[in-house]
């Protein structure tokens, strides 16, 4: 190895690959997702995400470019290769010896503390064959994909992004096989030539195509990609008319998108959408003014419950269902209005006694405010309102006319109208003085006041518009599932919510988006997560923390600060030589963002 | 009356007395540098006028009302404008917007507003802009250009400084207290920033309170020198009376070794 450290980096990689593979063995993800296959009969998620991922992304790691005295060294194709397979190599070799410590042992031993540690584990990771044999080959392809993942990285961009988009979509396409061949068949497509039927995945040949299309366009991108941008510019008559044409694409496709999926879809769309207003909601409280709040769950219950009485939702008793305390039989649309003034409400009352607290102390407290939200709501003493932990049962679907919103795909519409309203919210009031006042306080409250930012009246406003927000979200969530009980308000709501926030990135409205689709769409589609969510929601937190602080779609100003930075670097340069005032030049980016 | 007076003040902290019993007036258009050694009280004294600590004992007021017990924000309404000692930017907003956050307070527009985007806020909204512009010209070409919209946290020293006081001239005050604005500028920027100094109460008519180290600053712009010592005033008077002044002599030297 020439290049200096390389060495340890190997070792390291190979090491934390290899306690991935037998992290996920030992919890039951391999068994859990062996049957879910993605390509043909061999290639399962588990085979996939489980053991041919971690070898991979450790060799990918392992060569990345690093500083060696000042310079950037970037190790060559053959030293990666050689150098991913030893990670390989040390990842197959540790596995197997956890195997053989298994078999050592006695898989009944073993599975009194690691009850995952089953023989049907084992048959996977045998490969279905004879132990010998299918171990070896497990050994091989482990060095083999090592290799593979550090001649990744020695190529060039041009290279190396075909190829991994292209095997990216391939599981993506294999992992949507319960949503896209769906879509086909509404669509009367023939699929048989692209998902198995026996298996469900992607055939071989399917997968190929997937692989081919996929990177061929994005070949096509790279090189054409500021072309085509420019054509679309120029069809639609400029930048602004482009930016609206693609709006307009994007509604037209989620307005038919329901029509072309099956009601499985819809139904996770549905939730998707309420996590999309809780997000938003919690954006603002978290992301604009920057007060961590733990206790979101508390405006979910508001909206939830505050609906389901409003409308005239039933308790449930051991003498059967009777009208609570308070009946309200109310429309939903006339109850929401309700609902959003005593979110905010309460969203004024939370807020008020944590004005003075800031970090780690106000996250305390208002994860207490959210456990007191829903003890409240199931305690015996409101129970004639909210019906105690048995909940509310029968709320109404918010008719209009013939039209109710039970049904996933009309759910999913009336959820996208909320959604499209909460995020034109979010965006003008991020553009406006009151995001900016939000914005300076998040960064130093204590100077924002004496800017003459009213810290008091900014942090009630976030409480009681994110608030607001979050409890359409709830009495969304009310009508579709129909009755409420105290398992829907646990503390897991707000983790989700601030999970979404911080994936998609903190202060991004399309990030929200994309982390409430990839934190609630896809444990949707694979129910097999389900059980895992927490632990995949872990996974994925500490992977973005870690790779993408900023999160996946980072608030757009931020990410053109961070280009913009290099360039200031070198403009400081000729402020240090000639200092008195180097004639401002525009900036490049001035054009067409004013 | 004068437009700012501080009626013996005192500040506290366990048993160390920032200030202690402290009188000094401003009146309106003059410049008054606090001069004193490290520790003497100063930016105590700033922190206490713009609300930021409470003072233990004393009256603060401005045109003749008391603004003890405001808040921040509620004293920068009325006219207070101050910068920090160690400079206190929204780092990761950028120029334009740091100013324009200066121009919140003389500003309404709220949630409905920017919501539905009504006329009147698109109109205060480039009012805003204008006002923070206006703030950010008066250094020249340093905040200007394409350095308006970067992230405040890239600009150099010297700027950074420079765009805390363009925030604080974007309050419209009537006040500005400006705490060490020279510290970290090299001769040259020191020069020019005396003469901005001066500018700014000529060409915008602000009355100036400056605590200043750099003696030439101090010489240049100042009416009036106030020196304090252990939170107290030792000395008042123009430049020249407080340079020679024997107790200012005592503070920053130490006295004369007898026999």
């Amino acid at each position: 190895m020439r290049t200096p450290g390389l060495g340890r980096q190997v070792v390291r990689a190979g090491l934390i690959g290899a306690t991935a593979i037998i992290y996920c063995a030992m919890v039951g993800l391999i068994e859990q997702l062996d049957p879910r296959k993605i390509v043909g009969s061999q290639l399962s998620i588990a085979g996939v995400l489980f053991l041919g991922l971690p070898p991979i992304i450790a060799a990918y790691v392992a060569t990345r470019p690093r500083q060696v005295r000042g310079e950037e060294v970037q190790p060559g194709i053959g030293e990666a290769a050689l150098a991913g397979a030893l990670v390989g190599l040390i990842v197959a070799a540790i596995t197997m010896a956890a195997i053989g410590l298994a078999n050592l042992l006695g898989i009944d031993t073993t599975r009194n503390i690691f009850k995952s540690v089953s023989p049907t584990l084992l048959g996977i990771l045998y490969l279905h064959r004879s132990a010998v044999s299918g171990l070896a080959i497990l050994s091989v392809v482990i060095v083999l994909l090592g290799a593979f993942g550090g001649v990744l990285r020695a190529c060039s961009v041009g290279v190396r992004r075909p190829i991994v988009i292209g095997l990216s979509s391939v599981v993506g396409f294999g992992m949507l096989q319960r949503i896209i061949p769906t879509a086909m068949d509404q669509l009367g497509l023939p699929k048989a030539w692209l998902y198995s039927t026996t298996y469900l995945g992607l055939t071989w040949f399917g997968a190929v195509l997937t692989f081919a299309v996929a990177a061929g366009l994005t070949v096509l991108f790279m090189r054409k990609g500021s072309q085509m941008q420019r054509g679309i510019v120029w069809m639609t008559g400029g930048e602004r008319q482009a930016r609206t044409a693609e709006v307009i694409v994007l509604v037209v496709i989620l307005l038919l998108l329901p029509f072309v999926a099956g009601t499985i879809l819809s139904q996770i769309l549905g939730s998707v959408g309420i996590y999309v207003l809780m997000g938003l909601g919690l954006n603002i409280v978290v992301g604009y003014a920057g007060l961590l709040d733990l206790g979101y769950v508390a405006f979910f219950a508001v909206g939830a419950y505050i609906t389901g009485v409003l409308t005239g939702g039933l308790l449930i008793t051991t003498l059967g269902l009777k009208a609570p305390a308070f009946h309200g039989g109310l429309s939903f649309f006339i109850a929401l209005p309700i609902v959003i003034l005593a979110a905010a409400l309460v969203g004024v009352l939370i807020g008020a006694p944590v004005l003075r607290l800031r970090g780690d102390y106000l996250a305390i407290v208002t994860l207490g405010f959210g456990e007191i939200a829903r003890a409240l709501f199931t305690s015996d003493w409101l129970k004639d309102i909210f019906g105690g932990t048995q909940g509310l049962t029968k709320i109404p679907a918010a008719p209009i006319g013939s039209l109710d919103f039970r049904n996933p795909r009309t759910f999913y519409y009336l959820v996208l109208v909320f959604c499209i309203l909460a995020a034109y919210i979010a965006w003008r009031l991020q553009e406006s003085r009151v995001g900016r006042a939000w914005n300076a306080m998040r960064e130093d409250e204590q100077v924002a006041e004496a800017v003459g930012v009213s810290s008091t009246r900014y942090k009630l406003l976030a409480f009681a518009l994110g608030g607001a927000i979050g409890a359409v979200g709830g009495a969304l969530f009310a009508v579709q599932i129909g009755s409420l009980n105290d398992a829907s308000f646990t503390i897991l709501v707000s983790i989700t919510t601030l999970a979404i926030v911080i994936l998609g990135g903190m202060g991004s409205i399309p990030g929200v988006v994309v982390g409430a689709l990839v934190l609630i769409g896809v444990p949707g589609l694979l129910s097999e997560f389900q059980a895992y969510q927490l632990l995949v929601y872990g996974a994925v937190l500490m992977a973005v923390m870690i790779l993408r602080p900023q999160g996946l779609i980072p608030n757009v100003r931020r990410t053109r600060e961070l280009h913009e930075e290099e360039r200031a670097q070198d403009k400081w340069a000729g402020d240090l030589v000639g200092d008195e005032d180097v004639v401002a030049e525009p900036s490049p980016l001035g054009e067409g963002s004013g | 009356m004068s437009l700012l007076e501080v009626r013996g003040i005192s500040k506290h902290f366990g048993g160390l007395f920032a200030l202690n019993d402290l009188e000094f007036s401003v009146e309106e258009h003059e410049i008054v540098s606090v001069i004193g050694p490290n520790g003497a009280g100063k930016s105590t004294l700033f922190n206490v006028i713009t609300g930021l600590y409470h003072p233990d004992g004393g009256d603060i007021r401005f045109r003749d009302e008391s603004i003890v017990g405001l808040t921040p924000n509620q004293i920068t309404r009325l006219g207070i404008a101050r910068t920090f000692q160690t400079v206190h930017l929204f780092p990761n907003m950028t120029v334009l917007e740091n100013a324009m956050v200066g121009q919140h307070c003389r500003s309404k527009a709220g949630v409905f507003g920017a919501i539905v985007r009504s006329r009147r806020q698109r109109t205060e909204e480039e009012r805003i802009r204008a006002g923070a512009q206006e703030a950010l010209d008066f250094f020249g070409t340093k905040l200007a250009g394409y350095r308006q919209d970067q992230p405040a946290f890239v600009l150099s020293y010297a700027n950074r400084r420079r765009l805390e006081m363009a925030r604080a001239m974007a309050t419209e005050p009537t006040i500005l207290l400006l705490d060490e604005p020279t510290a970290g500028m090299n001769p040259h920027e020191t020069l020019v920033l005396r003469d901005q100094i001066v500018r700014m109460r000529d060409e915008r008519g602000l009355t100036i309170v400056v605590i200043e180290h750099d003696m030439r600053v101090v010489k240049g712009v100042s009416d009036r020198v106030v020196a304090c010592d252990y939170g107290q005033k030792i000395a008042e008077g123009s430049y020249d009376e407080v340079a020679n002044d024997e107790h200012v002599i005592e503070a920053y030297l130490g006295t004369k070794a007898v026999g």
